[in-house]
């Protein structure tokens, strides 16, 4: 069986080629990095929207491209149950269309912010981390200048069982000093009700590689190896 | 300024008289407007190196000396074979004055231009390295501002365009307050082929010449002659020179000329950056020997009713030309149009060797092509200033603090204290290449995926040795920033530079310039390093308050290591383990920061560079490497060696017993001894169990190796064998110095 995902391609998308690389090279499947205006819904059993600047982040990150004929294409996907994730830009991007909840501010530092943190899981049960165990601390880089999560009403999203990651300390706990951007309840990624759709700040396509990793890890493959299980488990 | 009068304008132009007679005389009539803003451009300092060419010819010839060299100087970047079928381009450039008036687009923009420098060499740029210099920001508003929009600037252009920013280095000092530097660099990657398809030049009769990407308007007007004359105080009217930067369409146009020159019917590129429009048509058809005839008309412009002065003297950013085979017009069109970029036929190349360029009927600019870019050179005198006598002889005053107060004050020093307030803005992971974090080497190491290369990649220059002796110090530029690829693991293998200096015009700031270029070309010949490309950036200087910068010749090296397990990385690893320092430490305070952070003295000897020996150590480095026998290396910079084994042992957290009772051959008092700035020296961690066979080898080298003490747990740099007794310092304590410097004197 033959799993393909897309890659989506906005102008301004800047992580779409490190994407493409861990799904082909170290994930081994096929992935199309697929330019917007030619995306097709039903020729992809998911979606990633990678990491970026999408349309320069005019006016604010995310929300043109939330208005972009490809997020009709996304909608489709998303509404079927196949598996919708964005990475950084993409998460600015999902939450701006409303596929999910919340919004994401400028970082309280004021500034960009590039380095390694850490996340713990908090639901291993969504397409972006159901090859993880609730309580994994994993490490992984972050790099972005409008991070900052908010939503109003959390009571309800924790309900809902809506919170995927947060970040923490080496010992799992969130505090303060573990926050890099002052984002509400350290949350660092959120799913929608069914589980299909995931956005995430940090980047685990950058944290696939023990190369790439100052401690040698490879955490990122299991978000990218959840996607492909969960498409598996619905053909 | 010259005046001359055209028809019945009066036109101010910074060309001499006799340039202008010059002119007269080749064309045997008035040029026009236009044509004369065109050579005032093509003719300024920046575009046309008329007073620094005669001095880098002094440089070897790289094309013909070393078989890697793909593109040497003249080129928009100097490109090296690396093997694997893999070309890797690299320039770094100044933009100095546009960030002085305006340090956020100013910057902004430095970045937009080096990276199209790379692009035109057909190849993707994969990273970013920028060396900046301001004012001392303790108590200085004005540098703080400068700085923050600085490193502002780059982040936000950098981090928007996809490219990391894995290195760079920062100097404060009061000579750079009115004056800083913004030098960028950047790295290209691609494969020997992407790189041949692209040549900047027009060589073929009949190809279409294709404008793409953003808008022409009235931005950046003369920027180029601007950068070309001392900063006043009337350079704040000047703000509409400076250009405006729009990442998001360099993006798109990275992406489209990369898709563009993949269709293989790309013949030429070229940027549209400094002189914009006519510069970027004299160089492609004058060093191609073809001609052009241009319709100026097809220039899609910002605003209405911009004459013909206006849009070829432009330098609106995010623009390129291109030169298409006429067969495959068609098809490159259609790749502009996927990624939604402006774009325009402007014209054919011919065989005429004119430029021509028309606005309607009216023939606007009629030009033998090769005139714009052959400007006359002009000699200039040189002159040691008469203050370097008395500076050189300043000796060290007596200690007026004790050591161990001293090594937490430089340790916490602007100049040496960590730089992460700045690379944490810089996205430097993006492309997943970046192997070793920031603050972990000397470099910035990138992967070759699909290969088990990696490129090492560093910049660097100390402007306060330059300034006592540029002679020694440029070379001093080239050994640090060797020594901070070697450190990595990797072997040297291309230099470019980027020549910041005063105004040429004045004897003395031209004498620096002619010494540093002199030490340069000496350094690299008799260590084997060509040199593949260069800039030069002159009138650093403020008529305000007279002073020109101190001399900083910038270094860019690119190195390579030979696979994975050949990394290596700067922090102390394991305890137990033996310190050793390679190289011996003579009394060579002058210009250090030991003299500048405790004395305020900027006097005495700098240190002096022996290639020979130099050459030897790295030699001897690469056999321990073979040999597997590193396990952390750090080139000794700034402050001497103590603050070295300090940074060493930060990341991990891990402390040091040193005796340093045999490690002091010239008597040397212990403030000399831990504080001099002695050039290439490296502290290397090894395995106890190794100490022999690396003493065999040093002995084989003949090179000055010692064991200078073991790494501890306990986070205490522990000090014996000084003449004044023991030292004790907390290096956690110094950790915390280090890291809260910046950010401290940032926060508002």
């Amino acid at each position: 069986m033959r799993v393909k995902i897309a890659v989506l391609d906005f102008p301004g998308s800047n992580c779409d080629l490190d994407t493409i690389h861990v799904l082909n090279n170290v994930i081994n499947i096929k992935a199309d990095l697929v330019w917007h205006n030619y995306f097709k819904e039903s020729k992809y059993d998911g979606v990633i929207l990678p990491g970026g600047f999408a349309f320069g982040d005019y006016l604010r990150a995310g929300i043109i491209a939330a208005h972009s004929p490809a997020i009709d294409e996304a909608r489709v996907m998303l509404e079927d149950g196949r598996p919708v994730i964005g990475i950084c830009n993409g998460f600015q991007i999902l939450t701006e269309a409303q596929f999910l909840p919340g919004a994401l501010l400028q970082n309280d530092t004021l500034t960009f912010i590039c380095k390694w943190v850490m996340v713990k899981v908090e639901n291993n049960e969504t397409a972006f981390s159901n090859k993880m165990n609730i309580g994994d601390i994993l490490n992984i880089p972050i790099a972005h200048a409008e991070g900052r999560y908010y939503i109003e009403n959390l009571k309800e999203l924790e309900q809902n069982n809506q919170i995927v990651f947060r970040y923490s300390n080496e010992n799992g706990e969130y505090t303060k000093d573990s926050n890099p951007n002052g984002s509400l309840a350290n949350i660092a990624g959120v799913c929608n009700l069914e589980r299909n759709c995931i956005g995430f700040m940090p980047h685990p396509e950058r944290a696939s590689e023990s190369i790439l990793s100052p401690k040698g890890t490879s955490h990122g493959k299991n978000f990218f190896y959840s996607m492909v299980d969960f498409i598996k488990k619905r053909l | 300024m010259t005046k001359v009068r055209v028809d019945e304008n009066e036109l101010n132009v910074d060309l001499t008289q006799s340039e202008v007679e010059w002119i007269q005389n080749a064309l045997e009539r008035n040029p026009s407007i236009t044509e004369l803003g065109m050579f005032d451009v093509m003719w300024s300092e920046h575009c046309s190196y008329k007073s620094s060419r005669p001095k880098l010819s002094l440089f070897e010839d790289a094309e013909k000396n070393y078989d890697y060299v793909l593109a040497g100087p003249g080129q928009d970047a100097g490109v090296i074979d690396i093997g694997d079928g893999y070309a890797l381009a690299f320039r770094i450039e100044s933009h100095n004055h546009p960030s002085a008036i305006e340090p956020y687009h100013g910057a902004a923009t430095g970045i937009g231009g080096i990276i199209r420098d790379i692009l035109c060499m057909g190849v993707r740029p994969i990273a970013l390295l920028d060396p900046l210099r301001f004012g001392p920001l303790k108590g200085n508003p004005h540098s703080q501002w400068l700085f923050k929009y600085v490193v502002k600037g780059i982040a936000d252009y950098g981090n928007c365009t996809g490219i990391p920013t894995i290195g760079g280095e920062v100097e404060f000092d009061k000579c750079f307050e009115s004056n800083c530097l913004v030098n960028v660099a950047c790295i290209g990657l691609g494969t020997i082929e992407d790189f041949k398809h692209a040549p900047s030049r027009a060589y073929n009769p009949g190809d279409y010449v294709v404008l793409m990407g953003g808008s022409t308007g009235r931005d950046g007007i003369h920027g180029v002659t601007f950068a070309s004359r001392t900063l006043t105080e009337l350079s704040e009217a000047d703000r509409p020179a400076v250009q405006i930067g729009d990442p998001f369409t360099k993006k798109m146009i990275i992406e489209a000329t990369l898709e563009a020159i993949k269709t293989g019917y790309v013949r030429g590129l070229k940027d549209l950056g400094g002189g914009g429009l006519s510069c970027a048509l004299s160089e492609l058809t004058g060093d191609g020997g073809t001609g052009a005839k241009i319709d100026m008309g097809k220039i899609f412009t910002r605003e209405p009713n911009m004459n013909s002065y206006e849009i070829m003297l432009s330098e609106s950013q995010e623009r390129m030309a291109f030169i298409v085979k006429p067969e495959g017009l068609e098809e490159v069109l259609n790749v502009f149009q996927k990624f939604e970029m402006a774009h325009a036929v402007l014209g054919r190349t011919d065989d005429s060797k004119i430029l021509r360029v028309y606005d309607g009927d009216n023939l606007v600019v009629n030009l033998p092509a090769i005139a714009l870019s052959e400007s006359p050179t002009i000699p200039r005198t040189e002159k040691r200033p008469d203050y370097l006598d008395q500076l050189l002889t300043e000796i060290t005053p007596e200690p007026s603090k004790k050591l161990d107060e001293i090594i937490y004050i430089l340790i916490a020093s602007e100049n040496i204290c960590s730089k992460e307030w700045v690379y944490r803005q810089y996205d430097h992971e993006v492309g997943v290449r970046s192997v070793v974090k920031c603050g972990d080497g000397d470099s910035g190491v990138l992967r070759i995926i699909g290969t088990d290369k990696f490129i090492a990649a560093s910049v660097g220059t100390n402007s306060k040795h330059c300034y006592l002796e540029p002679y020694e110090g440029a070379k001093e530029g080239i050994v640090e920033a060797c020594g901070n690829v070697i450190a990595n693991g990797a072997k040297p293998k291309a230099m470019v530079n980027c020549c910041n200096f005063g105004n040429p015009e004045k004897p003395e700031s031209f004498w620096y310039f002619a010494e540093a270029v002199r030490g340069m070309a000496d350094c690299c010949k008799n260590l084997r390093i060509p040199v593949v490309g260069g800039n030069v950036s002159f009138y650093n200087e403020d008529e305000v308050s007279n002073t020109a910068i101190k001399a900083t010749p910038e270094i860019m090296i690119v190195g390579i290591i030979e696979g994975e397990d050949n990394i290596i990385t700067l922090p102390f690893k394991e305890f137990g383990d033996d310190i050793l320092i390679i190289g011996e430490t003579k009394a060579e305070l002058g210009g250090s920061e030991y003299y500048s952070v405790i004395y305020d003295l900027e006097g005495g000897i700098p240190p002096k560079v022996d290639e020979n020996q130099i050459k030897t150590r790295w030699n001897f480095i690469q056999e321990l490497y073979k040999k597997k026998l590193i396990k952390a290396n750090h080139d000794v910079n700034k402050g001497g060696f103590i603050i070295t084994i300090g940074e060493m042992c930060f990341k991990n957290e891990l402390g040091a017993k040193l005796d340093l009772k045999d490690y002091n051959n010239y008597g040397l008092r212990d403030d000399e001894l831990l504080f001099s700035e002695s050039v290439g020296r490296f502290i290397i961690e090894t395995n106890p169990r190794n100490h022999n066979e690396i003493m065999k080898l040093a002995k084989k080298f003949k090179i000055y190796v010692k064991k200078i003490g073991v790494l501890s747990q306990n986070p205490t740099i522990e000090i014996k064998g000084l003449k004044s007794g023991k030292l004790e310092i907390d290096a956690l304590k110094m950790k915390n110095l280090y890291q809260s410097t910046i950010p401290n004197l940032m926060e508002i």
